[in-house]
């Protein structure tokens, strides 16, 4: 049986690149950067495994325009295919699948991803998918339906595999209850980076300072906090799993001995904290990794680490650290159930700097409830942490909600949406109602990434020149090239989302729209 | 108010390693099932615990295991009444559909200090039929088993012989098919957790039954 698993390119009449891998927030770039699907591609390194003929189709990565992809899907003739969705890009994948199952009327279409496992009759309703997945954990869900329907050919009826919304023969819809929340990590495979070609992500990614870069099998499954309400890691169908070091360290060897990588980034939600973070800072240092001039990164929430760890973490070689900063505000980040308190953010981000590492905040604006004093907040403590040192990259976000997380569902509760159209969702302008004109926001957005150009700012990187690190200086001559292309690029999206009424067409051509 | 300063009240030893937290409520509200974020002021550093204590207890309790080589838990081990502890929440859906009260069994599978939530849910929810089966080393374990009503408290204790069952959580469910009717939640380590989900399953029990709360 073969085996699609498929990531068409999507690209807009203006263009930019929809970045979708990895349940990423959509958005489109010109210059784009290629995450690898990390779940999808332990999946197919399951199915691979498990003697499935399994063909790694990223459209995007693999520069094919949608064309292209396209004839090359339809000549390969996959038994199944493999969709992975999140909510801007709905309308796209329901038209192009239901373009594919007239040219495949044989193959079993899957759809994947948190905006269609959260509703999957919608999907089944808007295209003919055969099956939806109400599962995240895609690969473990994946080893065992694949088998299933290659060994019964009256699978819709009898397929019981939990998680799962099937087509039936008589075109009906049954679920089979709920997914398993709660799945041994290690059970499945670490990813075959020859499988999945893995130095088509290893150089168009802003987050790696050296390349090849790669992205590690995530060591966390979900999150282990899960409570934040824009988050799609957030739910009661969701908990989260881990990964044993041992077995996450035994990769990072793998990868930097065989592979020649010199930045491994773990996207888990979360990483370790605590003693597993400690036991792996330790396990790079006893193997010697840390002098393989390799640096590791991760993402992680404030109050999660505390001093000794990050010296051990920086000790170790990691440098790039992404922790969100949602706002500035105490009551934000009480309705964003964050979990954390700005009194000690700046302590923890000097940890980090004093330490070595490079701090990247990710920081969002636009909350249906962000009055013009409280974005003022976040404007000014997010250029006081960048001008002082304290952080050394950010990204700012429009807060879009999606994927029916809290947020997204609270929204729609207290009639703060503005549109019902999902091609609306790609964060490239505002869809909620605020208190303030949207425009103060796209303007706080600019006023942030203006930040790279500011006398301060650019003095500041300077002096970082005076540690001697080698970081520093490859953050100020090669990543800031790179990070000023990628500030261009978010402002002529904002630049761009007042003038126009729409992000633009997506390829193929709409057909129809959500009602 | 969702965050602040609690002033302890005591630090009860239960074992060795295990202690209940008390602090001042401070009219902290949450939903039993829910957990706070708990840190020393000014570390900058916090970790989740379950709240112990029922929604009409006048104080806060958390059952902590001391980590070995942990940031906070030994820490607050040696606090003292009248010191501080930063408390930040409630958050979290580990929680009973109150409609459901009325109407079905519950069971609850805990090891260790996973029964935390159970023990919330027992002292909260009066009229809540439930069973508990709560797996642990050694007997000193059964963390105030007086405080559940008579029957519906089952130790599972790989150590001591002198307990209800002897042996894991896990061997008492394959001994005792449970009621396929009920609303499972299980609590503690991911190893039992994925073991008892297993066993669940095999008898038939939809996985819409049974919520999860791995502990980290």
């Amino acid at each position: 049986m073969k085996v699609a698993i498929s990531y068409p390119p999507i690209i807009n009449d203006r263009g930019q690149k929809a970045m979708v891998s990895q349940n990423r927030n959509v958005q489109f770039f010109k210059t784009p950067t290629y995450l690898l699907p990390v779940v999808h591609a332990q999946a197919a390194t399951w199915l691979k495994k498990l003697g499935f003929e399994v063909i790694w189709d990223d459209g995007n990565a693999q520069l094919k325009t949608y064309d292209k992809w396209y004839q090359d899907l339809v000549a390969m003739a996959p038994d199944v295919v493999v969709f992975e969705s999140t909510t801007p890009v709905m309308n796209f994948y329901w038209r192009t699948t239901s373009q594919l199952k007239k040219a495949l009327p044989n193959t079993v279409f899957i759809m994947t991803g948190y905006h269609s496992m959260r509703r999957p009759e919608e999907t089944l309703e808007e295209a003919p998918f055969d099956i939806v997945l109400r599962s995240n954990h895609v690969d473990f869900v994946l080893s065992k339906l694949i088998p299933a329907i290659a060994g019964d050919s009256d699978w819709r009826q009898n397929c019981d595999i939990e998680g799962l919304v099937i087509r039936e023969a008589s075109g009906k819809f049954r679920s089979t209850g709920h997914f398993r929340q709660v799945e041994p990590l290690e059970r499945s495979p670490i990813i075959d980076r020859d499988l999945v070609a893995w130095r088509n992500y290893a150089f168009e990614n802003g987050n790696y300072l050296q390349t090849p870069g790669t992205y590690a099998t995530s060591v966390v499954r979900d999150c282990m906090f899960g409570k934040c309400t824009f988050c799609r890691y957030n739910g009661p169908d969701l908990t989260f799993s881990i990964l044993p070091v041992e077995k996450s360290l035994d990769e990072y060897e793998r990868l930097i001995n065989d592979y020649g990588v010199k930045e491994i980034f773990d996207d888990s939600g979360v990483w370790y904290r605590g003693k597993e973070a400690r036991e792996f800072a330790e396990g790079i240092i006893k193997r010697g990794l840390h002098k393989k001039g390799c640096y590791f990164g991760f993402n992680t929430r404030f109050e999660y680490l505390d001093k000794d760890t990050i010296e051990l973490l920086a000790k170790a070689n990691f440098r790039f650290v992404l922790i969100g900063l949602e706002a500035a505000d105490e009551e934000t980040l009480v309705k964003l159930n964050k979990g954390y308190q700005l009194q000690h953010v700046e302590r923890s981000l000097k940890w980090m700097s004093d330490a070595g590492l490079h701090p990247h905040l990710t920081v969002m604006v636009g909350y249906y409830w962000q009055t013009r004093e409280q974005l003022r907040q976040t404007v000014d403590f997010v250029k006081s942490l960048m001008f002082r040192g304290l952080a050394r990259t950010m990204q700012v976000t429009l807060c879009t909600p999606l994927d029916f997380t809290p947020y997204h569902l609270e929204c729609i509760s207290k009639d703060v949406m503005l549109t019902k159209n999902y091609d609306d969702f790609d964060m490239s302008k505002l869809i909620v109602k605020t208190p303030i004109p949207h425009s103060e926001y796209y303007d706080a957005v600019k006023e942030l990434y203006g930040i790279a150009f500011h006398p301060k700012f650019l003095l500041r990187q300077v002096r970082f020149l005076l540690t001697f690190r080698k970081r520093d200086w490859q953050f100020l001559f090669t990543y800031g090239i790179r990070a000023i292309r990628r500030v261009r690029n978010h402002i002529f999206n904002l630049t761009s989302a007042d003038a126009e009424p729409k992000q633009g067409t997506l390829n193929p051509p709409a057909g129809n729209s959500l009602t | 108010m969702r965050s602040g300063l609690h002033k302890v009240i005591g630090i009860d030893r239960l074992t060795d390693l295990t202690y209940m937290l008390r602090l001042e409520r401070n009219d902290m509200s949450f939903v039993p099932g829910q957990c706070f974020n708990l840190g020393l002021p000014d570390t900058a550093v916090n970790r989740e615990y379950s709240s112990y204590s029922g929604i009409y207890d006048e104080e806060l309790q958390f059952l902590i295991r001391q980590v070995e080589g942990g940031q906070v838990s030994p820490k607050f081990k040696h606090l003292r009444a009248g010191d501080t502890v930063e408390v930040d929440g409630a958050y979290g859906m580990f929680v009973i559909d109150p409609e459901l009260i009325e109407t079905r069994k519950f069971y609850f599978i805990a090891t260790g200090t996973g029964i935390a939530p159970f023990h919330c849910f027992a002292k909260s929810y009066r009229n809540l039929d439930y069973q508990l089966i709560h797996g642990t080393r050694h007997g000193n374990e059964c963390y105030h088993r007086q405080d559940y009503e008579k029957g519906r408290y089952i130790n599972c204790s790989t150590a001591d012989s002198n307990s209800e069952f002897h042996g894991r959580v896990t061997d008492y469910l394959k001994a005792n098919p449970p009621p396929v009717d009920a609303m499972f939640y299980l609590c503690g380590n991911r190893n039992m957790i994925n073991e008892a989900y297993d066993i669940l399953r095999s008898h038939a029990i939809s996985s819409s039954q049974i919520i999860t709360e791995v502990f980290f």
